[in-house]
């Protein structure tokens, strides 16, 4: 007896398109076999034959071997403008040792750090600006670490970190002067001296020099003479009620 | 060369009581010491090195005098407060960095009349027992600064200053301290720290309250220019005299400054809460420019809220309580508190029907952006975003979100610095949004639509494929 019962045959299944059988047929990543190592070619396994000798370096190719530039370089930039003719370059002068001197004797003896901002004053009142030379000498003077000085300077917007023009506008620009029109008195001031205001930066780069380096414009912040707007300082002269248009006479006035 | 803020002979308006601005603008009057002793200077000095320290305390308190800087803290108390056991010396600093927008009073004092501050400063150092006294006048007065050390040069000369005063036994040393631009020298510990020779990083208060560790930890009192000039009137006048100028609990006279859009800005000095913003605007001020209407006032400098022309207050409590219109609100510490914003240090600036509010705050957003110290995040990083929003807002490329976002930023500042700087640029913000919220949103449209920087990468990173 014999059965013939048609078994039915499987279908045949393209394996290669089923993703879960492609999956597991994935060949086990190829263990590298171990290198062979010659033992003898390792320093450590056999005596060394001679001290290895330190390899030439020059350190001025080599980032962190240069020498470390100091506090005043990297903080204080002080780039050249052309208002720097206006100025002799810091120089220590028996007159000004004296004024300092008389400076810090306003302070108690222990507390000669607060002599920072007159000693200030004084170099830019003489020098136009605050170089690094001349931090260096504050903080010589009154034995601080330069950083000390270097913060002052970088903090208060009165420290001039770059040279100014001869004659120094800073024109108001808070609530009531701008509302008085010190936004139209400075652009007057840019067109009549030909001064390019436009990398200006309130925090960064407040001075603006002309090529010709006798005039500055700056923005200040309300300079407390709000009744007669808009108001605007010439060096230390301080000048009120200049409109955009009496702004060729103030000019004319420091000219004549 | 400069014409500097003296108009001789420019009469005082007759609503005026004037007691600290009597000499200024005077004809025939200047800064020397001999004008001064002519007209009975030093005399009140000469009083007050006869009485006793204590009674001098007691005379400012009993005339209720509240500072005139800004937050208007009763200077009498505030000279109690040096510790009774203190073994340290005192110093007294007076705060010349006169430099809250729309304040022009201590320009005058310091340039036309430095006596009067010199003397009130000597009485004070007596009644506090300094020994050093300090003027931190900002950078922007050169001129007052001459002007001062030359006052100080003649009132030694005279023996007013210097090793045992008068005879007294009292000795006094005043020095003048420049500044050097910087807003955040009002502030009474930034201050300190600017004169110790630091960047001046305003120190948080408990426990670094100045009458108990202030200048080198020393006990320090700072008080504003017209503070310490008070102090001559009141012993002039007597502290139950004084007391009587004035309305209850905001005594004596103090001085407004008027600018901005009204046809004659300047300074008035009144008897505090006597006047109305009726009168100071329209009687005292001449009106609003021809064919204008007043809008808004900032009532104390331009940290104080904006107050609107044609709100109403509801000012008092109980049965005291009564509706006052903005043009009848008097000018003294507590109603302007009540109305929500403050007396401040008196600088009242005026906007009329021509102004843009956005265009306004964006001018003050920028001051304040500028003059953050840096040293609390929130305020550091919160006013240069204001800056950059009410940027957009002013430029009109923003959208309705962005006033939102704005006011987010504000509230988010205000109370969470170390120094009131926060509060400052922060209530402008808030008032300015809820009194012209309609006006700022009509400005902006739904159809801008700004991208930060972050946001664009964002999007870029979100639309690629995988």
């Amino acid at each position: 007896m014999s059965f013939n019962i048609p078994v039915p045959r499987p279908r045949a299944i393209d394996r290669s398109r089923l993703s879960y059988i492609r999956l597991r047929s994935v060949s086990p990543p190829r263990i590298p076999s171990p290198v062979k190592i010659d033992r003898s070619k390792l320093s450590y396994l056999s005596a060394p034959k001679a001290l290895p000798q330190p390899r030439k370096i020059n350190p001025s190719h080599v980032h962190y071997l240069r020498p470390e530039p100091s506090v005043l370089e990297k903080n204080i930039l002080s780039p050249e403008t052309p208002g720097n003719k206006n100025f002799p370059p810091f120089a220590l002068t028996p007159e000004l040792e004296e004024k300092a001197n008389q400076r810090i004797a306003q302070y108690p003896a222990d507390q000669k750090r607060s002599a920072v901002l007159p000693l200030l004053h004084e170099v830019q009142h003489r020098f136009g600006f605050i170089s690094p030379e001349s931090i260096d000498w504050v903080s010589q003077k009154l034995d601080l670490s330069p950083i000390k000085v270097v913060e002052v300077v970088t903090f208060y917007p009165g420290f001039r970190q770059k040279a100014p023009g001869q004659l120094h506008f800073r024109v108001c620009r808070t609530l009531s002067c701008a509302m008085g029109g010190s936004y139209e008195l400075m652009a007057k001031l840019c067109e009549l001296t030909g001064i390019n205001r436009s990398s200006a930066d309130a925090h960064k780069d407040p001075i603006s020099v002309s090529p010709c380096g006798k005039y500055s414009v700056e923005y200040a912040e309300c300079l407390a003479s709000c009744g007669t707007a808009p108001v605007c300082l010439v060096n230390d002269d301080f000048h009120e009620g200049i409109s955009a248009d009496k702004a060729q006479d103030l000019i004319a006035k420091y000219n004549a | 060369m400069s014409d500097i803020t003296y108009h001789p002979g420019k009469e005082p308006h007759p609503n005026e009581h004037r007691l600290i601005f009597k000499n200024v603008d005077r004809q025939g009057w200047n800064s020397t010491i001999s004008t001064y002793l002519n007209e009975g200077g030093y005399e009140m000095l000469k009083k007050s090195l006869s009485m006793d320290p204590k009674a001098v305390i007691e005379e400012v308190k009993t005339s209720g005098l509240r500072g005139r800087g800004g937050a208007g803290f009763p200077t009498g108390i505030k000279w109690g407060f040096i510790p009774p056991d203190n073994k340290k010396p005192v110093y007294l600093i007076c705060n010349a960095d006169e430099s809250e927008p729309g304040t022009f009073k201590d320009r005058y004092i310091l340039h036309q009349d430095p006596h009067q501050l010199i003397e009130g400063m000597i009485i004070s150092a007596f009644a506090v027992g300094a020994h050093t006294a300090y003027i931190y006048i900002r950078e922007e007065f050169p001129e007052a600064a001459i002007t001062l050390e030359k006052a100080i040069a003649e009132a030694r000369q005279n023996g007013f200053l210097g090793q045992n005063i008068l005879g007294s036994g009292f000795d006094l040393e005043i020095y003048v301290h420049r500044g050097a631009a910087a807003y955040i020298c009002g502030e009474e510990t930034g201050l300190i720290e600017s004169l110790e020779g630091k960047r001046p990083y305003p120190r948080i208060k408990p426990p670094y309250f100045p009458a108990a560790m202030g200048l080198y930890m020393a006990p320090t009192i700072v008080n504003n220019v017209e503070s310490l000039c008070h102090v001559v009137h009141i012993l002039r006048m007597g502290g139950a005299e004084y007391v009587k100028l004035g309305t209850p609990r905001n005594s004596g006279t103090r001085i407004l400054c008027v600018s901005g859009d009204v046809k004659k800005p300047g300074y008035f000095e009144v008897q505090v809460g006597k006047v109305t913003f009726r009168e100071l605007l329209y009687d005292m001020c001449g009106g609003p420019k021809d064919g204008r209407e007043f809008k808004a006032v900032i009532p104390g400098g331009s940290s104080s809220k904006v107050l609107r022309c044609e709100e109403s207050f509801k000012i008092g409590r109980g049965d005291d309580a009564k509706d006052l219109s903005f043009w009848d609100l008097p000018l003294d510490f507590d109603t302007l508190a009540a109305a929500g914003s403050m007396a401040g240090s008196g600088g009242v600036i005026v906007m009329d029907d021509s102004r843009r509010m956005s265009w306004i705050l964006n001018n003050i957003t920028h001051f304040y952006a500028h003059e953050s110290c840096g040293q609390c995040t929130p305020c550091r990083e919160g006013s240069t975003w204001m800056k950059k929003v009410s940027d957009r807002i002013e430029g009109g490329s923003a959208t309705p979100d962005d006033v939102k976002t704005l006011e987010e930023i504000a509230y988010q500042i205000d109370g969470k610095t170390v120094c009131a700087f926060g509060e400052a640029s922060a209530w402008p913000v808030e008032a300015m949004i809820d009194k012209f919220r309609d006006e700022l949103v009509s400005e902006t449209s739904e159809n801008n639509d700004f991208k930060s920087a972050e946001r664009i990468e964002q999007e870029k990173f979100l639309s690629t494929s995988f």
